[in-house]
């Protein structure tokens, strides 16, 4: 027969381990079996506060972890909003208008264009057009360095769009490379006038504005105007 | 009665009859007011109150008037702004045809569909001769 | 929204006609200021005619067909007409309609529309 194991306050005690399992499954972790008495129970009252130990660190390292997480998701999402705010100010930035004379604005393109931005610039252009009262506008595109169809297309759709405002559009800066390009792909472009370069389009359209005239600028402009 | 249908997931914003010139003009209105509050840059707008206007008329030369539901939904991950002109007249003989530029069909005017298309992100058509048409245009951008 | 026939109005400047056109138009609206003008050029001798659209928000080819049809019939009278402050939509979404309306003149303002209509006149 196996010897008698003594457990002294057995029914209380077994009470008070019960109480602390419930309280640690409702979360409560901070809690702990208190007992002052050393006998057989006292081995498992022991492993009980160590597993509980355990919990709570396995607990803070899991939190620990989440919060970790939540601040790079964070940081990936300013950092998303940064790049979307970027695009927007690169599409801005690569295509001011600027009016650079009486009656006259120049749209200098610069980089590949893409429908989107195709047609952010043209309606950026025809707003340009009506704002300032201009009838001549250059597009220069020496800094673009391949045309498609569709983007020739874009382009032809500016140059009437604008015609039907009133003004008239003069693309520039066609490198030999486009040019071929542009009869290689069979695009008529004989609606549109075209200058090789920015300075043969000003030309034309200080001309046509009467701005240049034999040869010699006129200008209305007096030394007081010089800002 | 033609195979247009709407999603059950698009929500009605309107519902309204051409009867009339003066129709025409109000229902190109309202659209042009959805199409604000669904998010459309001016351009869009535009493109959107004209497309509809040509189908507006179509219905109300062609068919004597029709039906305009206007909805609002998902489509291709987008917000859509649904347009769906239905009428009873005697339909299109040749709706290919009549999807091409520079179809005329007598006085002189065509049906003004491939501008139509040209202006909007999605176009549906269905013409039963006698029967009657069914176009449906959707916008998001 | 008041649909009595109302008469969109016709000023006369000097030796021109300004025509504002301010409302959205229904079809008939736009024929019956087509006949007008024509009527009033008749009347006037006026030699040339600024039709002011800024402030229309959508011209689709019906309403694109009369003004277009109004500039032919005007030159036949020995007026010209100027459509003046084309909205840059507007613009846009007749060309890709496709309707670009070859031989009308067209001027960003009034300003720059009357110093049209001048210089045509002093030509001829």
């Amino acid at each position: 027969m196996e010897a008698n194991t003594e457990i002294k306050n057995a029914k209380a005690r077994i009470e008070h381990i019960e109480d602390v399992l419930s309280s640690v499954a409702a979360g409560e972790l901070d809690i702990r079996i208190e007992s002052d008495i050393e006998d057989d129970l006292t081995g498992i009252e022991q492993a009980i506060n160590l597993l509980i130990d355990d919990l709570t660190h396995e607990l803070k390292k899991s939190i620990k972890l989440k919060e970790d997480m939540e601040e790079k998701l964070h940081k990936i999402q300013e950092q998303q909003k940064t790049i979307l705010q970027q695009q927007e100010d690169l599409m801005e930035l690569s295509s001011p208008v600027s009016k650079v004379w009486d009656n006259l604005l120049i749209l200098p393109v610069i980089g590949t264009l893409d429908s989107q931005r195709t047609q952010i610039m043209m309606e950026n252009l025809l707003q340009k057009i009506v704002s300032t009262g201009c009838t001549t506008a250059i597009i220069d595109i020496t800094g673009v360095p391949t045309v498609d169809t569709q983007v020739a297309n874009h382009l032809l759709k500016t140059v009437t769009a604008a015609r039907l405002l009133g003004a008239e559009c003069i693309v520039s800066g066609i490198s030999p490379a486009i040019a071929q390009t542009i009869v290689h792909l069979g695009i008529n472009l004989s609606n549109i006038l075209t200058k090789a370069t920015m300075q043969s389009a000003m030309i034309y359209a200080m001309k046509k504005n009467e701005q240049l005239v034999d040869g010699k600028l006129k200008t209305n402009y007096s030394e007081q105007d010089e800002n | 009665m033609l195979e247009i249908v709407s999603d059950k997931s698009w929500k009605l914003l309107e519902k309204c009859q051409i009867q009339n010139e003066f129709d025409i003009v109000k229902a190109r209105q309202t659209v042009r007011h959805f199409a604000k509050e669904t998010g459309m840059g001016i351009v869009d707008q535009t493109r959107i109150t004209t497309a509809v206007s040509e189908l507006f008329r179509n219905m109300f030369m062609y068919a004597g008037g029709g039906d305009v539901v206007i909805e609002k939904g998902i489509v291709e991950e987008n917000n859509t702004l649904i347009i769906t002109c239905t009428d009873t007249g005697p339909g299109i003989d040749n709706v290919e045809l009549a999807m091409t530029d520079g179809y005329t069909s007598g006085q002189g005017m065509g049906y003004g569909l491939p501008g139509a298309k040209r202006l909007v992100d999605k176009f549906e058509i269905v013409s039963v001769l006698n029967k009657g048409t069914t176009v449906r245009v959707m916008k998001w951008k | 929204m008041d649909f009595n026939e109302k008469r969109i109005p016709i000023i006369k400047i000097r030796d021109y006609l300004i025509v504002s056109i301010q409302v959205d138009m229904h079809d008939r609206l736009a024929l019956q200021l087509q006949m007008q003008i024509l009527e009033e050029i008749s009347r006037t001798g006026a030699k040339g005619v600024l039709i002011d659209i800024s402030t229309l928000e959508m011209v689709d080819s019906f309403i694109g067909r009369v003004l277009s049809g109004m500039a032919s019939m005007a030159s036949i009278m020995d007026a010209a007409v100027v459509i003046v402050g084309m909205q840059p939509a507007v613009a846009i979404t007749l060309v890709e309609l496709g309707l670009e309306m070859p031989g009308v003149d067209t001027a960003l303002n009034m300003e720059l529309g009357m110093e049209m209509l001048e210089k045509r006149l002093i030509k001829a």
